[in-house]
C-alpha cells in the first residue's frame, strides 16, 4: 500500500517526529555547551575589568568585589560573585539600581582603584563599560576606562570601543572646582582639563557616553568623595585645605590626619597637570 | 565529470553572490574585517552543505505541501548549531558576527540551493553542491573583506600591513556602501572576463 504523502495524518506525524528530533538535539546541544558559553562571558567581563584597572594577572586574586550602600561597603564572598556578574548582564536593572551597587576594588601597594560598571544608551542600542577611578587629593581621577557597544556605527560611534578614545579619559579628574561632575566628551574639542574630544560624526553616541558616565558614577559619588577626602587627609598637612568636597567625612578625615606625621605636604587639590 | 562541474560551477561561472546576486545583505555587514568574514563564509558553507545533504536524504518521504516549512526547520536547526558552537569556542568572533549568524537562516543561497538542487538530486551530489556554493559565497566575502580591512584599517587579520608605512585607515571603507561598490567592481571584472555572462 502506497502512503499518501499529502494526507493530513502523514503530515501531522511527519511534523511531530521532526520537531521532537530537532527539539531534543538543540536542547542537548544548548545544555552541553552552556558551561563553556557562560565561562566565556565571565572571562570577558573579568578581562574588561582588569583592562580598566590596567592590571595584568589573576582577577580572582587581585580584585575584591563589594556591594555599596550609601558609603557602606560589604564584601561579596566568592560563592556569591556569580550573582554580581549576572547583574552586569541585566543592563536595564543595573541602570536603575540604587542600592547594593557592585564595586570592584584593586589595591596595589598604596594605590587603591575602584572599577564602576557603566551602562547607558548610545545612538542605536546599549553601551556599557567599566571605569576605573582612583580617589586622589580630594578629587577622583579616572585611571582607565573600557567601553563597548551593541551596535554603534562603525568608524563613528563605535570608536568608543577603541583604545584611542578610551585613552583620552585617562588621568581626567571627575570633579571641577565647583564640585560638579565635569568629565565629558565635548563636541568641538575639549575646553578644559576635565573634558575630552568628542568623536566627529558620533555626537549622539558621545552624548550617551556622557550621560552614562554621569549617571553611573554619581551613584558612587558619596563613597568616592569620602574616600578621596580620607586619602587627602591621610597625606595632607592640616593647613592645606583637604578636599573641598569631603563634607560628610570631614570630621573623620581630621581625626585620621591627627595620627599622621605632617611631613608630606601635598599640593592643594586639583593636581591636574598635563 | 558531472561532480567536478557541480563543484567548480558555483565557484566562478555561476557564483551565488556575483552572478546570482544572492546573499548580498550579509556580505555588506560582515566584511569589515577578514576574520569574521572567513568565519561567516565557513558557517554558511557548513549550513548550506548539510541542509542540502539532509534535505536530499529526506526528499523521497517529504510531503510537498509542507516542504518549505521542513526546509526552514532543518536550516534553522543547523544555524543554531553553528551559533552555539561559535559562542562556546570562538566567542570573540561570534560577538563580531552578532545577529548575522542567526540571519544565515534567511540567506537566499541556502534555501535556494535546497529548493533548486537538493530536492531533485542524490545526497552526495547535493552535499558537494552545498559546499561549492558556500565556498563561492565565502570566497567573495573574503575578497571584499580583504580590500575593506586593508584600506579601511590598514591591517589584514588584525596584523598591521599598510599601517607600518604610515597609512591612515580610510573609514569610508568601513561603511556598508563601500562593500556594495567593491562587489560591483568584482562583478564588473568577472563579467568582462566571462563574455557569455554579458547581457546583449
Amino acid at each position: 500500500m502506497a502512503i499518501n504523502k499529502n494526507s493530513n495524518v502523514y503530515i501531522i506525524i511527519y511534523t511531530i517526529v521532526m520537531v521532537v528530533i530537532v527539539g531534543a538535539l538543540l536542547a542537548f546541544l544548548a545544555t552541553s555547551l552552556k558551561p563553556m558559553q557562560d565561562e566565556n562571558k565571565l572571562k570577558e567581563k573579568k578581562n574588561a575589568i582588569m583592562k580598566a584597572f590596567k592590571a595584568e594577572g589573576d582577577f580572582d586574586k587581585l580584585v575584591t568585589i563589594y556591594r555599596l550602600n550609601g558609603t557602606e561597603l560589604s564584601e561579596v564572598e566568592a560563592d556569591a560573585q556569580a550573582a554580581i556578574f549576572e547583574e552586569l548582564e541585566k543592563r536595564g536593572d543595573l541602570a536603575k539600581a540604587e542600592k547594593d551597587l557592585p564595586l570592584f576594588k584593586y589595591a596595589e601597594g598604596d594605590v587603591v582603584k575602584y572599577v564602576i560598571p557603566l551602562v547607558g544608551k548610545g545612538l542605536w542600542g546599549d553601551i556599557w563599560g567599566y571605569a576605573s577611578v582612583q580617589p586622589k587629593d580630594g578629587n577622583v581621577v579616572i585611571t582607565g576606562i573600557v567601553m563597548d557597544h551593541a551596535g554603534e556605527t562603525p568608524g563613528l560611534g563605535a570608536e568608543i570601543a577603541t583604545d584611542r578614545v578610551q585613552g583620552l579619559f585617562v588621568d581626567k579628574a571627575l570633579y571641577n572646582e565647583a564640585e560638579e561632575f565635569a568629565v565629558r566628551m565635548q563636541k568641538g574639542g575639549a575646553r578644559n582639563d576635565h573634558e575630552v574630544d568628542a568623536i566627529t560624526g558620533g555626537t549622539k553616541t558621545c552624548d550617551g557616553v556622557n550621560a552614562m558616565l554621569k549617571d553611573c558614577i554619581s551613584k558612587y559619588e558619596a563613597f568616592l568623595m569620602a574616600e578621596a577626602g580620607a586619602v587627602a587627609a591621610d597625606t595632607t598637612a592640616s593647613e592645606v585645605e583637604p578636599a573641598e568636597a569631603a563634607e560628610p567625612d570631614a570630621t573623620d578625615a581630621v581625626e585620621a590626619s591627627e595620627g599622621e606625621p605632617a611631613e608630606e605636604i601635598v599640593e592643594p587639590t586639583n593636581v591636574e597637570e598635563k | 565529470m558531472k561532480l567536478s562541474k557541480n563543484f567548480t560551477n558555483p565557484l566562478a561561472a555561476n557564483n551565488p553572490v556575483i552572478v546570482q546576486i544572492l546573499g548580498i545583505c550579509s556580505a555588506l555587514a560582515v566584511t569589515v574585517k577578514l576574520e569574521p568574514a572567513l568565519v561567516m563564509g565557513l558557517s554558511v558553507t557548513f549550513v548550506c552543505a548539510f541542509s542540502n545533504l539532509i534535505m536530499s536524504l529526506l526528499r523521497k518521504g517529504l510531503p510537498s505541501r509542507i516542504r518549505i516549512i521542513v526546509q526552514l526547520v532543518v536550516i534553522a536547526t543547523l544555524v543554531i548549531v553553528v551559533d552555539q558552537f561559535l559562542r562556546a569556542y570562538m566567542y570573540e568572533v561570534s560577538k563580531q558576527l552578532s545577529v548575522y549568524v542567526g540571519l544565515i537562516i534567511t540567506n537566499c543561497i541556502v534555501m535556494g540551493r535546497v529548493e533548486a538542487f537538493a530536492l531533485g538530486n542524490k545526497p552526495w551530489d547535493s552535499f558537494v553542491d552545498g559546499v561549492a556554493n558556500g565556498l563561492g559565497y565565502a570566497f567573495i566575502l573574503v575578497l571584499v573583506a580583504f580590500f575593506r580591512e586593508l584600506l579601511g584599517s590598514g591591517t589584514l587579520f588584525g596584523i598591521d600591513i599598510l599601517n607600518r608605512f604610515g597609512y591612515v585607515g580610510n573609514s569610508l571603507m568601513l561603511f556598508p556602501p563601500m562593500a556594495l561598490i567593491i562587489i560591483g567592481c568584482i562583478i564588473w571584472v568577472h563579467r568582462s572576463l566571462n563574455k557569455d555572462l554579458q547581457e546583449k
